[in-house]
């Protein structure tokens, strides 16, 4: 064995750096399937050890009202009680600067797990107190850093002038999505109350949080059998655990799904690099078994060297993926009290060691096993090594190799129906390709006729070259054309993305928008904006939360998609239907079944268009009878439509469009549009809050800013991955072209020695190139529109099928330019002397 | 007419330069058969590339049909070659993406024939290949490869055929009938053939027996009767 190991290390050290391609794709495969897995372990542990503190408690008791007495003495019998009470609403600054916040007041309890840190080092009941005449207010840091308020400034919170006396630097349970919701402003219930903001119908959330040694599902259990009426939601901090974790496993499976297919991409490189390096080696494997070196000890010594290269290759992947790991688990710490350890990075990175040997050997054991089964008196004679076929129990071992590597991806990826899926696209993917080049090869070799193209030799040479053996058609459409794929699909959803907010700034879209207004407070805000703007149009329309209670006169829990399943039945009890009129369409909301009605036509019940997203839910058609229920009334109403949310530009998410008069009673509260000049909606925003404090209004540009800066984010993501991926597919493609290259030449130089022209010669390589780029492209546009067109669509709600130019100009560009190198580094290489080829035996 | 006058060529080494010809003179008439032969590393093979416009001579000229290779360029070099010459080589050097028969058509389709496929098949019929055309040359056998080679560089009916080692890489018995192949498709086309071997018997069988020797080009006193 030590022969074979020094035998091993010697012959690799003499051939140089000729496998460069096959560690370059290794490392490039290991370091994103290191990078992802690390980073999922990193955050997932982060999040996941803390989510006690993330929520607060072991649960948490949502209500949209305070808990009556009895409940929270059952409570405080059976743990720790802490009381959260929060609002959004616009904060302002002395600079005139509005912003949307979180109000939060906490009580003496708080909080129940983890540590709330401010600056300075003060309990937060001193910071927030009434001194000198005002009250106080801790504010996040983050926040602040935004209005470039500081410690001692003045904000204005509804009716009241409040000091800032704190910032926050660290609260256990930051809503992760705080920054996008709005920042969190912690304050006392005195303060909370003297805003004035706590008015009938305000949206006001009583969360309690609980400590108890009790089980939390048994807790729930007995919580809601002794409050069976009511609709309060027990969340434990379990259910935010499994929510983290699917979370965190979609997003993880998506950048493994990559990082796998980008590893297997790569498997091709090493496939070819290794089959380029045996070629080369003929002669010496034919001297060592002529010299009596057994074909079990010759296989050792070039799996021995597989095993070194995979080895060192798949560490270096490593080591590279972890750092990106540790970069990117920093980034996420920032964002979220997280704290990472080094500890989750052994396991994923141990994994990704073995799926670089794995795939090493995978798509190395075909080429070894044919160098292997080539007769040494065939070498000797002449280079025959081309007649040789894999052994039967070679592709035995490979296919084996394959069926575990698939294994590990199920076992691997966190998201199991992300795994199959996987498995499957890939097998349906391998079947497509296979079809695809069949028919192409077809196709090519029908069109190969003298009598199609006469006097066109270069462009038959070029066709002739798709249909050959040993075409490089495959291995493009699978490396090349996996990347593109990835591109093509990015683009257009991008694109779609982009082209959706860029539509939304034109005039026609509202320049403020407009929540919380009051009924009696509608006139004072509509003459507050005319003194901003005296051309300002404002569209208003109530806004009623209610909840559904009978779907055709039964009641939800006798409902047949709901009555088996209990958190369903909860979920569809506690959510709140906003509801509306119809009038001048403010959401833009557009029907896909039914029709509006006459508004002149009076009815009973009243007439509704029901959002197609609840309608599926519930199993809710045209035809049936809802009852909602608010404030002890119940508003029943016939389904004569269906309506589907304009995507990006929903700005209310109406659940149902009620016919005039219905919600009469109801209405104490209003949503709004503002279209006026860009400019004054910031004096607009202040006489609003002069004369409404509690009106939220939030400029479409902040939006939009928001919107595009998280798209830029999530663009720059995916933009280095499908650079990474492209980067394993390029490393692919030029051991393709390296592998296809002698034969190029020689080719060429046969033609020549014809009689055939340089210039021909060249023009039927550009030719074959193209075709080559031509096909790539059109496979990958069929590809990723097939990826990306039912995201858009379904998930996005966005056309994107127009933009399909857009993705075939991407495809086409990357691939022009990719195979155009490619193609460039050949021509310079058919310079040599037709001569000195002609002299070497074939 | 091929004429050959004061033909030098060397290459350089580590100690300085070798001649591999010098001053060779040569003079071969329409439809004459000529082999050259000599040892391994004499120059054989220099001078049928020499000849075939591959290689540049340092000094001298080689003339064609009255045309002057030092004349033209690489495009009238490919031309010349897809004009007026067929190639045998001793490797075959067939293109392995193409059939037998797009091998045969080759020279055809370089030169744009409008019945390149069909005067490629009648060609292969005659070399005894007519069932092999959609074979690929790693299909088929060294010594049918070499036959497909012969009819490519006959299919077009150069004025001059250069054969070089054509036996080289066979058995006897295949080379044996190559040969005689090789023979009688010149008889039938009347073209000049140069044949480099290493094989005296198969040199008896030209006209003229040219040697090289210390990179001068000798001629056989017993020439054998020019054609009629």
């Amino acid at each position: 064995m030590r022969f074979l190991l020094d035998l091993a290390w010697r012959d690799l050290r003499a051939s140089g750096r000729s496998l460069w391609v096959f560690c370059a794709c290794l490392a490039l495969g290991v370091a994103l399937v290191s990078a992802s897995g690390s980073l999922y372990r990193l955050v997932g542990a982060g999040l996941l050890a803390d989510t006690r503190e993330l929520m607060g408690g072991d649960l948490e008791v949502d209500s949209k009202a305070p808990l009556p007495a009895d409940a929270l003495d059952w409570i405080r019998a059976r743990g720790k009680l802490s009381l959260v009470t929060e609002l959004y609403t616009m904060l302002g600054t002395a600079a005139g600067n509005f912003l949307r916040v979180e109000l939060q007041s906490m009580d003496a309890n708080y909080p129940l797990y983890g540590t709330l840190r401010l600056e300075p080092d003060r309990p937060l009941a001193e910071v927030t107190a009434f001194a000198d005449g005002r009250w106080g207010a801790a504010v996040d840091r983050a926040l602040a850093a935004r209005l470039g308020i500081e410690r001692g400034d003045t904000i204005v919170i509804g009716a009241l002038q409040m000091d800032v006396r704190a910032l926050i630097v660290e609260q256990p349970d930051r809503n992760l999505t705080a920054d996008w919701r709005g920042p969190p402003v912690l304050l006392a219930a005195g303060a909370l109350e003297a805003s004035g903001l706590i008015q009938p119908g305000s949206r006001v959330d009583y969360d309690y949080h609980v400590a108890t040694e009790i089980l939390t599902a048994r807790w729930r259990a007995d919580f809601y059998a002794r409050f069976p009426d009511q609709t309060w939601e027990v969340r434990t901090f379990e259910d935010r655990s499994q929510r983290i974790a699917e979370r965190l496993g979609q997003i993880a499976s998506g950048l493994l799904i990559i990082a796998f297919s980008t590893l297997f991409i790569g498997g091709l490189g090493v496939f070819n690099s290794i089959q380029s390096y045996l070629q080369r080696k003929l002669g010496t494997l034919a001297t060592l078994r002529a010299l009596g070196l057994r074909n079990r000890r010759l296989a050792a010594v070039y799996l021995l060297q597989i095993g070194m290269l995979a080895g060192g290759a798949s560490l270096a992947g490593c080591l590279v993926g972890s750092i990106l790991a540790l970069l990117g688990g920093a980034a996420v710490a920032a964002e979220v009290p997280i704290e990472t350890t080094l500890l989750a990075l052994p396991g994923p990175n141990l994994a990704a060691l073995l799926f670089g040997l794995l795939t090493a050997y995978t798509f190395a054991l075909p080429a070894i096993g044919r160098a292997l089964s080539v007769a040494p008196a065939i070498l000797f004679r002449d280079g025959g090594g081309e007649l040789a076929q894999t052994p039967r129990s070679w592709w035995l071992a490979t296919l084996g190799g394959a069926g575990l590597i698939l294994l590990l991806v199920l076992l691997a990826l966190p998201d199991r129906l992300f795994g199959f899926a996987f498995v499957g696209v890939i097998a349906l993917l391998l079947l497509l390709l296979d079809l695809v080049v069949r028919g192409l090869r077809r196709g090519a070799r029908f069109l190969d006729q003298p009598r199609r193209f006469r006097g066109r030799l270069a462009l038959r040479l070029a066709l002739a070259n798709l249909h050959r053996p040993g075409t490089p058609l495959r291995a493009s459409l699978l490396s090349l054309g996996s990347a593109l794929t990835l591109i093509v699909a990015c683009t257009l959803v991008v694109a779609s993305l982009l082209r959706e907010i860029n539509l939304t700034i034109p005039a026609r879209a509202p320049a403020l928008i407009l929540y919380d207004i009051n009924s009696d407070q509608l006139g004072a805000v509509r003459d507050a904006i005319a003194t901003a703007d005296g051309d300002a149009e404002v569209q208003t329309a109530p806004l009623v939360r209610t909840r559904l209670s009978a779907i055709n006169d039964r009641p939800l829990a006798e409902h047949a998609s709901l009555a088996v399943d209990l958190d369903a039945y909860r979920d569809a009890v506690n959510d709140d239907f906003k509801l509306s009129y119809r009038g001048g369409n403010i959401d833009n909301l557009a029907l896909v079944e039914g029709a509006w009605w006459d508004v002149d036509t009076p009815g009973e019940p009243a007439r509704l268009a029901f959002e197609d997203r609840e309608a599926r839910r519930l199993g809710v058609a045209v035809g049936d009878r809802l009852t909602f229920a608010a404030e002890g009334r119940e508003i029943d109403a016939e389904v004569v439509a269906i309506h589907r949310q304009k995507g990006l530009q929903t700005r209310f998410w109406f659940e149902g469009i009620l016919s005039d008069g219905a919600l009469e009673p109801l209405i104490h509260r209003h949503v709004g549009t503002v279209f006026m000049d860009g400019d004054v909606t910031f004096d607009a925003q202040r006489a609003i809050a002069e004369v409404a404090p509690n009106v939220v209004s939030i400029p479409t540009a902040t939006l939009l800013a928001t919107a595009r800066r998280l798209l830029g984010q999530a663009s720059a993501g995916l933009a280095v991955v499908a650079a990474v991926s492209l980067g394993a597919s390029l490393l692919v493609l030029a051991s393709v072209m390296a592998a296809g290259r002698s034969r190029q030449v020689y080719d060429a130089t046969v033609l020549n020695t014809l009689g055939a022209r340089m210039s021909t010669i060249r023009r039927s390589l550009q030719l074959e190139y193209l075709l080559l780029a031509l096909i790539t492209s059109l496979f990958a546009l069929a590809l990723g529109a097939a990826i990306a067109l039912p995201l858009l669509h379904w998930r996005l709600k966005l056309p994107g099928d127009d933009l399909l130019w857009l993705g075939l100009l991407a495809a086409v560009a990357v691939s022009t330019v990719s195979l155009g190198l490619g193609a460039r580094y050949l021509m310079r290489r058919l310079h040599t002397q037709p001569a000195a080829l002609l002299r070497a035996p074939n | 007419m091929i004429e050959i006058e004061n033909l030098t060529m060397s290459f350089p080494i580590a100690t300085g330069q070798l001649d591999v010809l010098r001053g060779v003179e040569l003079e071969l008439r329409d439809g004459e058969t000529a082999a050259i032969v000599g040892p391994s590393g004499s120059g054989k093979t220099t001078l049928l590339l020499l000849l075939a416009g591959l290689e540049q001579p340092h000094s001298g000229r080689i003339r064609i049909d009255g045309v002057a290779l030092d004349a033209l360029d690489a495009d009238g070099l490919a031309d010349l070659r897809r004009d007026r010459l067929g190639i045998v080589f001793q490797s075959f050097h067939l293109v392995p993406s193409l059939t037998a028969l797009g091998n045969v058509a080759l020279p055809l389709e370089i030169a744009g024939a409008a019945d390149a496929e069909a005067r490629a098949g009648a060609m292969l019929e005659r070399v005894g290949l007519g069932e092999r055309g959609k074979h690929l040359p790693m299909q088929l056998s060294g010594g049918e490869q070499q036959r497909v080679a012969i009819a490519r560089a006959l299919v077009h009916s150069p004025p001059v055929l250069l054969a070089d080692e054509p036996t080289g890489n066979l058995d006897l018995e295949t080379g044996a009938r190559i040969i005689e192949l090789l023979f009688g498709l010149h008889a039938e086309s009347g073209s000049t053939l140069i044949l480099v071997t290493h094989d005296e018997a198969i040199a008896g069988r030209c006209q003229r027996v040219l040697r090289l020797h210390e990179g001068r080009l000798i001629e056989d006193a017993e020439a054998h009767a020019l054609p009629a």
